[in-house]
């Protein structure tokens, strides 16, 4: 009899392979798109729409697997300096094209000289999250930027979107009790939240921890969402 | 503050004339690679199926970008090409690679600085992102071209000044712009600016190699105690920073704490199994002190990451069969040598290697003949080669000479051995284990006291003539004393020390000044934290003229 799989590592592992078929679509549909772009295809939206709920798919199983190994005490932090500008550079361009293909205009407001000390991927990933969700509730306009508040690092996604729904707006400054509040039952909302909230608390720095808010309002009168990194 | 989305000061590079390899076990993945690489307008593009498949491209052809899976399946991984490609210099300074995995994986901070790559990228990724970073490291590597040309021609004064000039523009890579302007002071052996540096960098927050850079200075400085509790914190804080292990059991070797290093290492390697170069580290220490059981898990491992590694080498193999030997399994020893000729078929030293070990396992299973033919065929093969021993075979040639009785050429060897490291703490270890394994302990202590006192009262009648102010005869005496011992650390740096009196007092010499050079070099070579190295190196900062 062979020894009994813990179901946790089953699951890690058809993640990994269900992550790399997505992969495999996600670039099958870039050649598709790469190919039509130019000529004016009406299929053209369908297929970014397509690309969307796969950047989506593909974002839950990057949390998923960061959940996994933060349980497994594998998950690393590694913090350097980066240069913040460079940060949301990045996360624009990776959205630039599938947003523009629905009319929506991304911006950056960031002082190019505005360097700090955080884990890269793990802000990038919350971050990639936020943004790609902005395809399907964003007007026109999404407008990233960042700036520093009180000794952290504020980054903020906002949008011309109808905003949050009131069950999901929370500050965990004002709302200390806010993670019994979470509802799993939204499916990859909470979970997003919970991931966001694990990322920005595992940046300490002088006694103090990194934390998220969800408002709404803000520049462009939509959903406000910021991250505060110590 | 300026609102803007277009990446204007990258648009002069252009990607035409780059030549770019891509490393994917997926078939798939390199097609869509291929084709979004060439509508950057790249006309050259290799592709790779696997480690191995890459490596034999890269020996052939030199390319300006390479961009590796870090995950290849059977066969070396991409971190394995990675540093094999480093080791073997087809991948140098200019070179750029970037690691594409498939998540957001922790394997990234463990690796060591110096074969961390360029960059990572995590799959999937669109055309516009690779794009962006293709060009934001070429042009990173252009900005520094300046500190490397001044790094290779150890211009140390004019690296820092250029860190310096670039930092105060805040450039995007100003992170390692820092991180290049700490390693330089190291390396110029500027400790105080070093600790000084480091103390500023923390302020900014918990970035692991300002840490690691801190605890580097007080271990170089031979504040061991402080460098501990630096090693240490920093692992509390963070326990996947592997290279804190690494520097904490130097700093307990150091300290002549052998459990508490082989402790430290233990747990480096439940974090991090795969990591040949700690396994070995490992098997060494626990054979040291007599764990064989420890040793023989370490380098059972070391053999089989060996498999794919360009850091395999033949003591992987001779090192388990010694300890097989020490766990009463003689007969597995012989099975692993075995394999060693397997691995290693036409390289010499190898054969060498193995032939002297085998000839000990044979001793040690009183196969008295077997024994005595191993040694043969060992000599044979020196002598072939002109009878130059490898420098880290002289210990082994010394015990297969003991246990076969020719005590007078072990004897030899193992003098010779001392003589060039009287002071070396690891290397007297080494020595002490030979007696151990050849049955020699007291003899063994002896012979190591008299060598010792031998070299300390040559060192000390040439320290003497320099404290009595007579320095042309010191400088004659150690000048004599360098040659017939030209690895010995204390030796070395005694005579580097005289010539800069000299120097000091008289003027510049650039002859004198070249020569300094060479001693310092090989003390640093000898031991990088060797507790005089900082005042040395300040005397010689000091009189060099600077070179701007």
């Amino acid at each position: 009899m062979t020894d009994k799989m813990n179901f946790s590592d089953i699951l890690a592992s058809t993640l990994h392979d269900t992550k790399n078929s997505l992969g495999i679509l996600f670039y099958n549909l870039e050649d598709i798109i790469a190919g039509c772009r130019g000529q004016e295809c009406p299929s053209c939206i369908e297929f970014y729409k397509l690309q969307y709920e796969i950047k989506r798919l593909n974002n839950s199983l990057i949390r998923l697997l960061s959940l996994y190994k933060a349980e497994k005490s594998q998950l690393a932090v590694n913090i350097d300096y980066h240069s913040i500008r460079d940060i949301l550079e990045d996360v624009s361009i990776q959205h630039e094209a599938l947003l523009n293909a629905k009319g929506i205009a991304i911006e950056i407001d960031c002082d190019s000289a505005l360097f700090w000390a955080l884990d890269r991927n793990l802000i990038a990933g919350v971050l990639d999250n936020i943004i790609n969700n902005c395809f399907r509730y964003t007007k026109e306009k999404v407008k990233i930027s960042s700036y520093t508040e009180d000794g952290y690092l504020v980054m903020r996604v906002e949008d011309d979107g109808p905003g949050y729904p009131s069950s999901m707006l929370f500050n965990e400054k004002n709302n200390p009790q806010f993670k019994k509040g979470i509802d799993f039952q939204t499916g990859g909302t909470g979970l997003g939240i919970y991931f966001s909230v694990m990322a920005s608390s595992m940046h300490v720095n002088n006694g103090k921890r990194g934390f998220i808010s969800i408002t709404n309002g803000g520049a462009l009168n939509g959903g406000v969402f910021s991250i505060y990194i110590p | 503050m300026a609102i803007n989305n277009k990446h204007d000061h990258k648009k002069e590079i252009n990607l035409r004339r780059k030549k770019i390899l891509i490393v994917d076990d997926f078939l798939n993945f390199r097609l869509t690679l291929k084709n979004m690489i060439h509508s950057l307008g790249v006309l050259y593009l290799d592709d790779a199926r696997n480690g191995e498949d890459a490596i034999r491209k890269m020996a052939a052809r030199k390319y300006d970008v390479i961009l590796c899976d870090y995950n290849l399946g059977e066969g070396k991984s991409g971190q394995q090409v990675l540093e094999e490609g480093k080791y073997r210099g087809y991948i140098n300074y200019s070179s750029i690679f970037i690691m594409v995995t498939a998540e957001n994986s922790f394997e990234m901070i463990m690796s060591a600085a110096e074969y961390q790559p360029d960059d990572y990228l995590i799959k999937p990724f669109a055309k516009e992102i690779l794009e962006k970073k293709i060009k934001d490291l070429i042009e990173r590597k252009e900005e520094l071209k300046a500190i490397d040309t001044a790094l290779s021609a150890e211009n140390y004064s004019e690296a820092v000044q250029l860190c310096d000039d670039m930092i105060k523009k805040s450039p995007r890579n100003l992170a390692e712009v820092l991180k290049l302007k700490g390693e330089i002071l190291l390396k110029k052996g500027a400790y105080k600016e070093a600790a000084e540096f480091y103390n500023k960098m923390v302020l900014m927050g918990n970035v692991s190699w300002v840490m690691i850079g801190r605890g580097r200075t007080a271990l170089m400085m031979g504040q061991y105690s402080k460098a501990k509790d630096i090693f240490e914190g920093i692992i509390e804080k963070n326990d996947k920073i592997m290279s804190a292990y690494d520097y904490l059991t130097e700093t307990l070797l150091k300290m002549n704490d052998h459990q508490a290093a082989q402790e430290v290492m233990m747990n480096a390697v439940s974090i991090s199994p795969r990591a040949i170069l700690r396994q070995k580290n490992l098997g060494d220490i626990a054979y040291r002190n007599e764990d064989y059981s420890i040793a023989e898990n370490a380098y059972k491992a070391t053999v089989a990451q060996g498999k794919y590694s360009c850091f395999k080498s033949p003591s992987d193999y001779t090192n388990l069969a010694k300890t097989l030997v020490q766990l009463d399994s003689p007969e597995e020893g012989l099975d692993v040598l075995a394999d060693a000729r397997q691995v290693f078929p036409e390289d010499r030293e190898a054969k060498l290697h193995v032939s002297l070990t085998e000839s000990y396992v044979y001793k040690k299973m009183d196969m008295n003949d077997n024994a005595a033919r191993a040694m043969n065929e060992a000599q044979r093969i020196l002598e072939n080669s002109g009878g130059k021993i490898p420098s880290n075979l002289k210990l082994e040639l010394a015990r297969t000479y003991l246990i076969n009785g020719e005590k007078e050429k072990g004897e030899e060897i193992i003098r010779h051995i001392i003589r060039e490291n009287h002071d070396s703490n690891a290397t007297l270890d080494n020595v002490r284990m030979v007696f151990r394994e050849t049955g020699m302990v007291d003899q063994g202590r002896k012979i190591i006291e008299d060598v010792k006192d031998e070299i300390f009262s040559l060192n000390n009648a040439g320290v003497k003539l320099a404290q009595d102010g007579k320095l042309s005869e010191a400088i004659a005496y150690f000048e004599k004393a360098v040659l017939q011992l030209p690895e010995n650390k204390i030796i070395n740096a005694n005579t580097a020390q005289v010539l800069m009196l000299f120097m000091k007092e008289n003027g510049i010499d650039e002859q004198l000044l070249t020569d300094v050079k060479v001693y310092l070099d090989r003390v640093r070579k000898a031991d990088e934290n060797f507790k005089d190295l900082p005042m040395l190196l300040a005397m010689y900062n000091e009189l060099i003229p600077e070179r701007l």
